[in-house]
């Protein structure tokens, strides 16, 4: 296993909140030109956290930036697997809303963001890790042995 | 554009009662009764003589290495209590076996490897010890 990166555990949570109102937004303005760029938007911020880890991503940059200089220091870091794991399903979703969106699948496209505001809504708000959760049953389907 | 705002609003009152069900169920301790011994081979560890926390992790679950130091320092306190940490993502047969759907879980061995109590998700340390009671006090029974 590659070397394991510590952070700041309010990082990740503070980017949910920056996904969840853009996902919000997607879903108020709906399956329109508007709602794609929306998506592509949600896409490329989660692409840097799903490939290198969530220390990569635009909103950890505003988070170092401006967030975390108001902060105390964290009481307690962890593992950057979790969060890129949750960026990793994020941009799977974006991509699947994306994707319907082209085909015409309206529905399929409110399915997709409306994962994307459930997960990122508890993930700011309660600090649960949705993906994290459902990783081991995807895992125990996907692949044997 | 009014009725998708109140589609979004019902979505997030609805994450958030799902949450507060899941949460009110984290840690929760329940006796069970499996047949047969986890041996110290499948541990991949040497158990304790009265009790052993083997817990279930992925290398993504955040809750579990908190799980783990907390574990750890309540088996400390007690004599004959020990943790194994077990990946479950490389163990799937075992977890397959033993019926984990989540991480962490964490099964409670008593002094044969039988598995007595089961943790489901990250427990208080008062969920720590009621899994450890669950298990008979060393030495009690051997009384020398």
């Amino acid at each position: 296993m590659a070397k394991d990166i510590r952070i700041d555990p309010r990082g990740p949570r503070f980017g949910a909140a920056v996904t969840l109102v853009i996902a919000v937004a997607a879903l108020v303005v709906g399956a329109n030109s508007v709602g794609l760029v929306l998506a592509f938007l949600l896409a490329a911020l989660f692409m840097p956290g799903a490939i290198v880890g969530p220390q990569a991503t635009v909103q950890s940059w505003a988070f170092q930036k401006w967030v975390r200089p108001r902060l105390d220091p964290p009481t307690e870091t962890e593992s950057f697997r979790a969060p890129r794991f949750a960026q990793q399903v994020g941009l799977g979703f974006a991509v699947l809303a994306i994707a319907f969106l082209g085909f015409g699948v309206v529905l399929g496209f409110y399915i997709a963001i409306g994962f994307v505001v459930i997960a990122s809504f508890l993930n700011a708000v309660f600090d649960f890790c949705l993906g994290c959760e459902v990783y081991l049953l995807a895992t125990r389907a996907t692949r044997r042995a | 554009m009014l009725v998708r705002v109140l589609i979004v609003l019902a979505l997030l009152v609805i994450a958030s009662l799902a949450y507060w069900w899941w949460s009110s169920r984290q840690g929760r301790v329940t006796r069970v009764e499996i047949p047969g011994a986890l041996t110290p081979a499948v541990l991949g560890a040497p158990r304790g003589y009265r009790a052993t926390f083997v817990q279930f992790s992925t290398p993504v679950c955040a809750k579990c290495p908190p799980t783990k130091a907390l574990l750890t320092r309540v088996a400390e306190e007690y004599e004959g209590v020990s943790h194994v940490e077990i990946d479950a993502s490389e163990r799937l047969e075992l977890a397959r076996e033993l019926d984990i759907m989540r991480t962490p879980t964490t099964l409670v061995l008593d002094t044969n490897g039988v598995v007595v109590a089961r943790i489901s998700g990250a427990p208080s340390e008062a969920q720590a010890r009621e899994a450890i009671d669950a298990t008979p006090p060393a030495g009690t029974e051997y009384a020398i």
